[in-house]
């Protein structure tokens, strides 16, 4: 028996024939029917010592060979397979502990500029307490769930870059997004887990619940949060203001005319209102009057008038301003808020522009002079993502009611990169419209995706309170190269995939369909997702979550047409053929998977941010540097044409609406556009009308966007600064900064 | 070793006073880009593939 062991690390240690003993005995019990006595146990422990000591052998790997091959030879093989699926866990452990503490010592060691680990969400401070504990949770989480949970080729598939399960971290514990209708949460009064909010009164209080609400829904998902209709909902706390307004105003007319009480003010406003019948609303000043004409009223018809004259104006300016302040508020607060332990800004977006009345409008018109002023030092907010939904008779058009608001916002786009498009006339959005109910219009989240059919149940194919479950996404660039140019090959390839990504997919539903409402005491203990109102604190989610999307995505159509025929959708026209036919194809397939299973299974152009240079990297390495497909250090977004490539903003449009038809989990697209032309209104307006007759269902236009924190200059910067006429990095005199000042009296106080 | 002159002393204080005076050394500008959909404030949180990919983004024009 040989003396010592070589131990993994290379130590040596004594040798000990107890803990071979004590390791075949552990695996004996874990098994029925094969018990062995103590005189098997120690004549099969004699048996592996004297093999070791005739082979000379000492490494403990070497050592558990011989250990399985005596178990083996003296027909234990029950016993055998326990102890090698000891040994696979223990390898499994031994894997985890270095692999993760490598991960582990990169995340507390390294700062995020150094490391691409901790800038796999650029929304995510990796350098912040909180940050790093977020990523020592999702890593461990990550390791977790591919040894331990996934199918073992779901996993594999995942590990080697064929498929990626997006968000893999949340796996066991929630969904992706949800589309909140604020107005019955706030008409119920909510609470958020530490206390009970009543039903707000005023648009400051609307707002900042609004907040509350997407902070609060943030923390129990793991993508983003979006309202649909925000136009919509905060309209009736304008309403509520002003009438406080109205009456505040009215009352203060009688006591300073009148030299009345404010008690007695007060109850003969009540009365002047209660002759009107209404309650004071903008728009309604004329039939007001009328009323109070009409109306024998004890202050008399004459006074009665000029305090509703006075009232009405007053309640309007103020209404007007303090809206204003609501949704400053808002935009400052949805910057600075903070969600998952404080290591993010809650991923934020919210909906408007299709709500006529004069609240919703005064909330839409202020929301986008809230965002071109900018945040406290004019800086550009980067939450909400703001998305203008676009429809013909509503905004488009001039003679629309709300085409003023559309022109602000495109004004505002070309400031402040925000407000993006959506556009409901498309017709995969507009055959679920129905006019003056925001439950029918489409909504976008911030990173693209859309939820709106509905084929679990489709008398609710509706917006609210429904979301994406989870998205799984195919490495399309890798089967292009790997057919060869054989098309066939390439779809029979693709399919292998998309059913591997069904099942998973499947598989991730049974886990989420287990969970409690008790797990979600926001998202369902409060009822925003659908249906889950019905629902008691401990019944399943199972049922209500199958209103969610299930969503196959991909990424890199270009490099996979380059890839298959040699150029990419942008440079030839039968690429483009083959790039439809392509997604259609995946798109066909969803839709049967929903035929089967009654699930919305549906599919996206995934955004892709850590994945554009995740997959690229696995297949340079596997498939070497191939020109136009893996000599880039990113995979080209979804079926967008090649940001490289130059093409005219209209022939990109062109060629990209189609796929806006196919892909009805989400989609966008870009027009990149120079400083200059995005702030020429026309140009801009061209294009955006461009995409909403093309077909495009959410679009928006990138400009560049710099910004001098010193003297506060918002614009294009090249090497200087046009403002301050420093470079990068260099200082400026205060002096300088001073004289500016009085051109520029919003310069951020830098000095 | 030189004496210090009070020429010399004065126009020392005049650099320190002026030196107190600038302002923004190594600040740099911030650059706010669309990703995935969502703005971000300054490329230093682009992960390297992102940040490669906005360095290789062309302008469309518009007719």
């Amino acid at each position: 028996m040989p003396a010592t062991i070589v131990k993994r690390d290379g130590s040596v240690a004594v040798f000990d024939s107890v803990k071979i003993l004590n390791a075949i005995t552990r695996a004996n019990k874990a098994v029925e029917g094969e018990a062995m006595s103590p005189t098997d146990l120690l004549f099969v422990t004699e048996k592996v010592c004297q093999k070791l000591e005739k082979e000379n052998l000492r490494q403990v790997e070497e050592i558990q060979d011989i250990v399985e091959e005596t178990l083996i030879q003296y027909d234990y093989a029950r016993t055998a397979k326990a102890y090698i699926l000891y040994r696979a866990e223990h390898t499994k452990i031994r894997n985890a502990e270095s692999y993760l503490m490598d991960i582990y010592k990169k995340l507390t060691w390294s700062p995020a500029i150094e490391e691409d680990i901790k800038r796999e969400n650029a929304n995510i401070d990796g350098d912040t307490a909180m940050g790093t504990m977020l990523k020592y949770g999702s890593e461990g989480s990550k390791f977790f769930i591919d040894n331990y949970i996934l199918p073992k080729d779901a996993s594999a598939a995942h590990i080697s870059g064929d498929i990626h399960i997006h968000d893999k971290d949340f796996y066991m514990l929630t969904e992706t997004c949800c589309q909140i209708d604020l107005i019955p949460l706030f008409e119920n009064g909510f609470s958020t887990g530490h206390g009970f909010l009543r039903e707000p009164n005023s648009i400051e209080s609307y707002a900042a619940l609004a907040c509350i609400a997407i902070q609060a829904n943030q923390n129990e998902m793991h993508g983003g949060q979006s309202v649909p209709n925000f136009d919509w909902a905060m309209a009736r706390g304008v309403a509520k203001t002003y009438g406080k307004e109205y009456r505040r105003a009215f009352t203060a007319w009688l006591r300073i005319r009148r030299g009345l009480g404010l008690e007695e003010a007060g109850s003969l406003t009540e009365t002047a209102l209660g002759a009107c019948g209404l309650e004071p609303g903008l728009g309604l000043e004329a039939e007001m009057e009328a009323d109070m004409k009409g109306a024998n009223l004890p202050i008399g018809p004459e006074d009665a008038l000029a305090a509703h004259a006075y009232a009405a104006g007053e309640a309007a300016r103020a209404t007007e301003n303090r809206v204003y302040q609501s949704m400053e508020a808002l935009v400052h607060n949805l910057n600075t808020m903070n969600s998952r332990a404080g290591a993010q800004v809650p991923f934020s977006s919210i909906n408007y522009g299709t709500d006529t009345s004069p609240e919703g409008r005064m909330v839409v018109k202020n929301l986008l002079l809230a965002t071109q002023a900018g945040l406290g030092n004019g800086e550009t907010s980067i939450f909400p993502v703001q998305i203008f939904k676009v429809k013909e008779g509503l905004n488009y058009n001039p003679e629309d009611p709300n085409y003023d608001l559309f022109k602000l916002a495109m004004q505002t786009s070309a400031m402040r990169l925000f407000p993006n498009f959506s556009f409901i006339d498309a017709p995969f959005n507009l055959q679920y419209y129905k006019a003056g109910d925001y439950n029918s219009e489409v909504a976008y989240m911030g990173c693209r995706t859309r939820v709106l059919g509905n084929h679990f149940d489709p008398e609710r194919e509706v917006t609210c309170g429904r979301g994406n479950l989870s998205f799984t996404s195919i490495n399309l660039p890798r089967l292009g190269i790997e057919a060869k140019g054989d098309i066939d090959k390439f779809f029979s390839m693709l399919d292998d995939k998309i059913d591997l990504v069904f099942r998973q997919l499947m598989h991730r539903l049974k886990i989420q369909s287990a969970k409690k409402v008790r797990n979600y005491p926001f998202l369902m203990g409060n009822g925003i997702w659908i249906d889950s109102g019905k629902l008691d604190i401990d019944d399943s989610i199972g049922e209500v979550l199958k209103h969610g999307t299930l969503t196959v995505g991909f990424i890199g159509l270009a490099e996979t047409l380059v890839a298959l025929v040699g150029k990419h959708h942008g440079e030839s026209g039968e690429a483009q053929e083959l790039g439809l036919r392509i997604i259609r194809h995946i798109r066909a397939r969803a839709d049967e998977e929903s035929e089967k299973t009654g699930l919305n299974f549906t599919l996206i152009a995934t955004p892709a941010e850590s994945l554009s240079g995740r997959f690229v990297a696995l297949d340079r390495e596997r498939f070497g540097s191939i020109p136009g497909v893996t000599d880039r250090d990113y995979y080209t977004n979804s079926f967008h044409v090649p940001v490289y490539y130059p093409i005219k903003a209209f022939k990109k449009i062109q060629l990209e609406a189609p796929y806006h038809a196919m892909t009805n989990a989400g989609h966008i697209t870009y027009v990149e556009l120079d400083g200059d032309t995005a702030r020429n209104v026309e140009a801009f307006e061209s294009i955006i009308r461009y995409m909403h007759d093309a077909g495009i269902g959410y679009g928006s236009v990138n400009h560049p966007l710099d910004r001098d924190p010193v003297c506060g200059y918002t614009g294009v910067i090249n090497d200087v600064c046009p403002r301050c006429g420093r470079r990068e990095g260099e200082s400026v005199s205060v002096e300088k900064l001073r004289a500016l000042r009085k051109l520029y009296p919003h310069m951020p106080h830098y000095e | 070793m030189l004496m210090k002159s009070e020429l010399y002393e004065k126009e020392l204080a005049q650099k320190e006073a002026a030196a107190e005076k600038m302002v923004g050394e190594g600040v740099g500008f911030e650059r706010i880009r669309r990703i995935t959909g969502y703005l971000v404030g300054t490329l230093d949180r682009f992960n390297n593939a992102k940040r490669a990919e906005e360095h290789d983004r062309v302008r469309h024009c518009c007719n």
